[in-house]
């Protein structure tokens, strides 16, 4: 008797693939392949997506077998699809347009933010204030100029939604650690929007 | 503990927001907070960014993909069966 695969859980669906079965294979495929392109295009960028979506299934097709149901399926897959994205960056060498780097809080001797309350609010207003295609491209743009140990640890946790403690196993770090990095990602993230926002990018 | 300044309650934002302080510093940030409308403003930007961000780059997989993922997939067989 054939279980649906729709039904199955995706532990269940792996098992099956690792015996052979297609169908449970394609039906995880099916499954995740939104997720991998998102989370694809976000680590990568757009054009390069599909090559690292169709790198990171192929991965998985030659591992599944090796996957002992140890650690969620979902997290197996996370860890291959960033990997994949890694490779991908690095095969690339293509430097970012842009560097998030110096993009930070400033404050003053007595660790006073500098800023007025309102040109710090003014990165909530982003989404109002720009064009939606210019945000989408300037945002990638913004994820592509972060260091890569904080653009993982944030598209994952920010982006994706990950609870952090699926992070830290996805990057094997500690959850504190990823905790440091997201924040240092949010902390360059939130003043380029800001920047953007205010008219001075 | 030594009084928050908006430097230190910035750093330990990230913490603040998961829960992993212990409650008299969470207390000492709240009590900064409250006083200090630069970081009332800081604060909400820094909770707001990944909504913003998220929406921004919520790309739509091109409907021809999946198509070519199975095909991949089909070949991938293939050739282990051939090797076999």
């Amino acid at each position: 008797m054939t279980v649906r695969a729709a039904e199955s859980s995706d532990e269940d669906l792996a098992a099956r693939a690792a015996g052979g079965e297609v169908s449970a294979f394609e039906a995880l495929v099916v499954r995740y392949q939104h997720r991998v392109f998102r989370l694809a295009c976000r680590l990568t960028s757009e054009t390069d997506a599909p090559d690292v979506v169709q790198d990171t299934f192929l991965q998985v097709y030659r591992h599944v077998s090796t996957f002992r149901g140890e650690a969620q399926f979902s997290t197996w897959l996370y860890r291959i699809a960033t990997n994949a994205a890694l490779m991908h960056r690095r095969a690339r060498a293509r430097r970012p347009s842009l560097s998030l780097d110096e993009f930070l809080p400033r404050f003053d001797a007595d660790g006073q933010l500098e800023d007025t309350p309102d040109a710090l609010r003014v990165a909530c207003r982003v989404d109002e204030l720009l064009d939606r295609q210019v945000l989408a491209t300037k945002t990638l743009a913004a994820i592509d100029g972060l260091p890569n140990l904080y653009r993982e640890a944030f598209v994952l946790r920010d982006l994706e939604e990950l609870p952090t403690d699926e992070v830290a196993q996805v990057l094997g770090v500690e959850p504190a650690t990823v905790r440091q990095r997201v924040h240092r990602a949010r902390l360059m993230v939130r003043e380029y929007l800001g920047e953007l926002a205010g008219g001075r990018l | 503990m030594k009084e928050v300044v908006c430097m230190s309650g910035v750093e330990l934002l990230m913490e603040y927001m998961e829960g992993a302080l212990a409650p008299e510093v969470r207390a000492a940030i709240e009590a900064h907070v409250a006083g200090c409308p630069r970081c009332d403003a800081f604060m909400a930007s820094y909770l707001e960014t990944p909504r913003i961000v998220r929406e921004a780059t919520r790309m739509e997989m091109p409907a021809d993909l999946e198509a070519s993922l199975l095909a991949a997939l089909r070949a991938w067989r293939e050739q282990d069966e051939k090797r076999r």
